[in-house]
């Protein structure tokens, strides 16, 4: 789209699941020309991945998937197909920047390489994207974003004790590694403007996600510690926690508490009427010693009371305190509403339906979201536009099954 | 060696843990980040757990960790001179990154529009728990408050038992990587025609962006998840993602569709050694996992699969995770150890790969080791380049080097309170 910071930047983009699509999502979102080569013969999983329209499962029919993808266009190109992969070859000259996400081997058995492509576009950039790099002993390691959080150490971290790990929700490593990736490939797109020069990204998810849990790795490499599971225990903040408030219509509703110093506790207990307190409570350091009995006091103030109006009156006095929000509340969010966060996009198969927009706002410049393409719906318009086929021509193609 | 993909690039780093590794991510591509800290220091100085369990200025891992690589000045932006310094320092820089309450910078004529003035090129990028315009605009947030209000800390923890964060705090995290996306977004705008912007991040929408795609299911399908301890919602809502090995966790889900061929292979290593029942041993057992997946089971089919995850739970306890780390290889399992730190340092794959990086700090006369690139660049490495700076460490350089200030002029600063 003209006007947007990436407009004129074409992406031949082969990644799939979630991190490659997030990146090159946001080059999309913000103007590129992003076309999603995607096989009908091996579809990604997000397709076949809830939730769907009207709960009905169908390769165009999945929020999982359209929701990842925004912005760009869809090509459906069977790449075991020798011919499919002549068509892709003849198509990256078009191309500024070349992503994918599978494991090593598959580029390799494609006959396909960085050094290859390079000989057809010499200022090519290329991002791979996977689970342990392309090289090492592990570099083939196939597996999801989930498995990668165990192996990256965020299992480890998380529960109430050592006894039993107590997992982040999901493929959580998945959602680290695109901002590293997406600042990677667009400081490569700056400094090939600067300088002529393409390059190869190789993108490690487990690399990436490492970043963030620097602080336990610098520990354990100076001082051989090896940092745990605490629950929600802070040595900072006293009280910490969640706390469970009043249901709501049927549904449980908790309240995140972080109290930093001695005003702040007495601005609270403020809040709540001076209610009686044990004299263990009356200092910051015996509520750190006492943080099992003070979670309890705190969470029987908090019982019947409703998780937002507690928010609104512990904010008011300077508080850091929300509701801790599940799926359906943050529909329903008025701070993420009064940003702007939903998005309404009309998807060519599943209509018009909420998603995810932009985690911040820029002030010139601003992104835009459009619908994510159902399998193949560009196919003919981009084939027609890169490579000047004729409609004869991709009809063959369609046959022979080299497209879709 | 300084990274040349950002070279000659600098930032200013307002910021204090709300948005650390946007600087810190800058610095690995080769900015040159100069951290502008209160005269007492930046609050994330005092971050604990510190090293060796001594408190200090410089033994904050959190800040040893995101703020390696950064230059540090003093500045007391709450004096007029600071002020000035700091618009010296602004018509002199490519970026701002900050995360002070909303309308404390425009209260003290550095907002936006002001430091805009000054230099039209600046990208200026604003870290906000909850944005600018709702209700919360003013609301503070610490980390796990922030975990708590983009949907994360719900999904986490036992049913029965309070919902939890992870014991590394993640939100920051996540809303500073999005400020060094969008600012590298800008940046790229403004090669184009000279002209930065202004970016305004939102940490709770950050979090939304963690929750895969539950966030769609109460739209879609109508209802909405709950925590569940070690089981994930699929088939029946309560299949077991974490077993427990001789010393300590694995992740395996006994699963179809794309974990089919993983979860025949763990059979099939089970009936080698002698481990599976029966009914588990014989060809077709386990009939409920299909290669197409599952999508309605009967309650024998639930009860088959918890039989089933009973006996890769006895026969994992057999196991040590080194033992079951090389049958994930070997016989390509979806499945992966639940790593501490100490697995992760020794894991070879980092080794050959050559991941982790040692810097020097000279204040503290150690060295420290670090997550090296967060990705390979053929062309223009990226990873850190060098250790988290002293207090003030470079007062001299910057004040000095950039500005023009004689060594006088300093000493006249630092005694009068203002650097």
């Amino acid at each position: 789209m003209s006007g947007l910071p990436f407009a004129g930047i074409h992406v031949l983009d082969f990644t799939w699941y979630a991190v490659g699509p997030v990146t090159t999502k946001y080059l999309a979102d913000y103007g590129a020309n992003v076309v999603r080569i995607e096989s009908a013969a091996r579809l990604d999983g997000l397709r076949l991945a809830p939730p769907w329209k009207d709960a009905q499962p169908g390769v165009d029919n999945s929020q999982f998937f359209a929701s990842f993808n925004t912005s760009k266009r869809g090509l459906a190109l069977d790449m075991s197909n020798p011919r499919a992969r002549e068509i892709f070859l003849k198509m990256l000259p078009w191309a500024d920047v070349v992503s994918e996400s599978f494991t090593p081997k598959t580029l390799r058995n494609w006959g396909l390489d960085y050094e290859k492509m390079r000989a057809i576009k010499p200022d090519l950039i290329m991002l791979s994207t996977c689970m342990q790099g392309q090289t090492g002993p592990n570099r083939d390691y196939p597996g999801f974003g989930n498995l990668m959080a165990a192996l990256s150490g965020f299992y480890y971290v998380s529960g109430y004790s050592e006894a039993e790990p107590c997992p982040p929700y999901g493929a959580y490593t998945d959602f680290i590694a695109p901002r590293f990736a997406a600042c990677a490939l667009i400081a490569a797109l700056d400094h090939r403007r600067r300088t002529g020069q393409g390059q190869y990204i190789d993108m490690a998810q487990y690399e990436a996600a490492l970043h963030n849990l620097a602080p336990m790795l610098v520990d354990y490499f100076a001082s051989g510690r090896v940092l745990g599971p605490t629950g929600n225990r802070s040595d900072r903040y006293a009280p910490h926690g969640a706390y469970r408030c009043a249901d709501e219509d049927g549904h449980e509703r908790w309240i995140a508490i972080a109290v930093a110093n001695e005003d702040e506790w007495q601005s609270m207990m403020a809040t709540l009427g001076n209610p009686a307190q044990d004299t263990r409570f009356a200092t910051m350091i015996g509520r750190l010693r006492n943080r099992e009995a003070l979670d309890e006091y705190v969470g029987a103030l908090a019982r019947e009371r409703n998780a937002e109006e507690l928010t609104v009156a512990f904010q008011a006095v300077g508080v850091s305190a929300y509701p801790v929000q599940s799926c359906m509340d943050i529909h329903r969010d008025e701070n993420l509403e009064a940003f702007g966060f939903w998005q309404w996009l009309d998807h060519k198969a599943m209509g018009p339906s909420p998603y995810e927009g932009f985690e911040h706002r820029m002030s010139r410049t601003p992104g835009s979201l459009r619908a994510a393409p159902a399998l193949g719906q560009h196919s003919d318009e981009v084939l027609s536009e890169i490579l000047g086929m004729t409609a004869t021509e991709i009809e063959e193609l369609k046959r022979e099954k080299v497209i879709y | 060696m300084r990274s040349e993909l950002l070279k000659g690039l600098r930032m200013l780093d307002l910021t204090d843990e709300k948005g650390a590794l946007c600087g810190k991510m800058f610095a690995d591509m080769g900015a040159e980040v100069i951290k502008v800290e209160p005269p007492q220091g930046c609050p994330s100085r005092r971050i604990p757990p510190f090293l060796d369990d001594q408190p200090g200025l410089d033994n904050s891992l959190h800040f040893l960790a995101y703020q390696a690589g950064k230059r540090s000045i003093t500045l007391n932006l709450e004096s007029a001179d600071g002020r000035e310094l700091l618009k010296e320092l602004v018509k002199r820089s490519d970026f701002i990154v900050e995360s002070f309450a909303i309308g404390y910078l425009e209260a003290i004529g550095l907002g936006y529009d002001a430091v805009a003035e000054l230099n039209p090129r600046i990208v200026y990028a604003s870290i906000t728990p909850f944005g600018d315009k709702g209700p919360g605009k003013n609301y503070k947030a610490a980390d796990m408050v922030s975990w708590a209000s983009g949907g994360a800390m719900f999904l986490m923890g036992e049913e029965g038992k309070p919902p939890i964060q992870m014991s590394e705090p993640q939100a920051w995290l996540h809303a500073g990587a999005e400020a060094a996306v969008a600012s590298m977004i800008a940046h790229y705008a403004r090669q184009s025609d000279g002209v930065g912007q202004h970016i305004v991040v939102n940490a709770q929408a950050c979090g939304v962006w963690t929750l895969m795609n539950e966030q769609a299911m109460p739209l879609l399908h109508g209802d909405y998840l709950r925590r569940n301890s070690v089981y994930t919602g699929a088939i029946g809502g309560r299949r077991k993602t974490v077993y427990q090995c001789k010393d300590g966790h694995i992740s395996f889900l006994l699963a179809g569709g794309a974990y089919f061929n993983s979860s025949k292979a763990v059979i099939a290593w089970m009936r080698e050694e002698g481990a599976a029942p029966d009914w588990l041993a014989e060809e077709g057992g386990l009939k409920t996992l299909t290669p197409a997946g599952f999508m309605a089971a009967s309650a024998a089919d639930l009860k088959e699969l918890d039989d089933a995850e009973e006996a890769i739970q006895r026969f994992f306890l057999g196991k040590t995770k080194k033992e079951m780390w090389e049958n994930i290889l070997k016989r390509r399992l979806f499945g992966a150890t639940v790593a501490n730190a100490a697995d992760i340092a020794e894991d070879p794959q980092l080794k050959a790969r050559e991941y982790f990086v040692k810097v020097d700090h000279a204040g503290l006369g150690r060295e420290f080791t670090l997550p090296g690139a967060f990705a390979k660049l053929s062309e223009t490495p990226v990873g850190p380049q060098g250790a988290a700076p002293q207090l003030g460490e470079h007062d001299h350089e910057i004040y000095g080097g950039v500005l023009g200030l004689s060594n006088r002029e300093i000493v006249g600063l630092r005694a009068a309170g203002i650097i």
